[in-house]
């Protein structure tokens, strides 16, 4: 039986130990240590969305843009699903749209026209 | 238990008007959403004689109200409503000053050229543009008779107390007067009708003309009015009372 020598061995264990760690520390420093998903959002003010939260994740863009068409060329005005409406519960672009937008790295031209303070 | 057939039919009826009623009621509960009335012909009319040479005040409304800027460069500044001085060569009659803007044609020669159907003509009879379309080839621009579009060459900033409401329009997209569709919708009148009567002229009047009530529609049945090149047979909804 090969024998270690037990200095080698605890600097082993620490080496081991150490690169465990090193993520965890770095992930505090981040402040993403209570966070489930890697980007963090503001809060919205409101109580509920106008849809599911689930549903808004994924499909906001087709809703999005399924709306604008229904808008500009039927005339349709919803006063609750208008970007507005989107605004006076999530008040920053840059601290709620944009942390997602360049997590996934996508680069919608919306706002390069419409509204939606910084 | 039996039921006869005028207690099955009443039943039916019952269910039937629950049926009915309810949508009804939603709607009524939900005030928020509006819709273009295809019954409805939006236009607007322009006393000629009461338009006064020096004023302005219906083309910097709307250029607040759309924040539509100015570049500084005649050739490539962007003009939803203009002052037009019309001069008559003989002299005999007097140089009247009036404002064009689009004139929401019945038949636009506009909406007929675009290739993507980026413009368009809404169901209340305004003509618009959908900027998320349009690929600015600018063919309408060249078959408008009014000269009532512009390409927006430069990017463009919201201006410092601009309306946040309408939105600002990307380079290389087509645009133009759209009777202020965001008001209307609201049921307000465009900026520079608004304008033109917080001014005291009065000269312009906006309204349906499907209502035979509205007071458009009585002014186009009893005063002789005129539209211009009313030649090509567009049928503009932009009435000019004077000229």
């Amino acid at each position: 039986m090969v024998r270690y020598p037990p200095l080698r061995v605890i600097q082993v264990l620490l080496v081991a130990l150490l690169m465990c760690a090193a993520p965890l520390a770095v992930q505090a420093e981040m402040g993403h240590n209570h966070q489930s998903g890697p980007v963090k959002l503001q809060k919205p003010k409101g109580t509920a969305c106008v849809l599911p939260e689930e549903q808004m994740r994924r499909t906001h863009m087709d809703y999005l843009k399924h709306k604008r068409a229904v808008t500009v060329r039927e005339g349709v005005r919803v006063r609750d699903e208008s970007l507005k409406n989107c605004i006076s519960c999530h008040p920053s672009k840059k601290k709620f749209c944009e942390q997602c937008h360049k997590y996934v790295g996508v680069k919608p031209d919306c706002f390069e026209c419409h509204n939606y303070p910084d | 238990m039996t039921m006869d057939r005028r207690s099955v039919l009443g039943l039916g009826g019952a269910a039937a008007a629950g049926v009915m009623l309810a949508p009804g009621l939603h709607l009524i509960a939900a005030p928020n959403k509006t819709e273009a009335d295809g019954n409805k012909r939006w236009a607007m009319l322009i006393d000629v004689n009461k338009c006064a040479s020096d004023c302005t005040a219906c083309t910097s409304a709307c250029r607040t109200e759309n924040n539509v800027p100015m570049f500084g460069d005649p050739t490539r500044d962007i003009h939803w409503i203009r002052k037009v001085e019309l001069k008559d060569k003989s002299g005999r009659r007097p140089s009247v000053s009036l404002p064009v803007l689009c004139n929401h044609c019945e038949e636009p020669p506009c909406v007929h050229v675009c290739p993507t159907e980026a413009s368009f003509v809404r169901k209340d009879g305004i003509v618009l543009v959908d900027k998320h379309r349009c690929i600015g080839c600018r063919y309408c621009m060249i078959a408008c008779p009014y000269k009532a579009r512009s390409l927006v060459y430069h990017k463009t900033k919201l201006p410092e107390g601009g309306n946040p409401d309408v939105p600002i329009r990307g380079s290389g997209v087509v645009e133009k007067c759209t009777f202020c569709v965001h008001r209307v919708d609201d049921g307000k009148l465009p900026a520079c009708v608004e304008a033109c009567n917080r001014e005291g002229h009065g000269a312009m009047l906006f309204g349906d003309l499907n209502d035979p009530e509205s007071e458009i529609a009585k002014r186009i049945k009893s005063v002789p009015t005129t539209t211009v090149r009313k030649d090509l047979g567009l049928e503009p909804h932009v009435h000019y009372q004077g000229l």
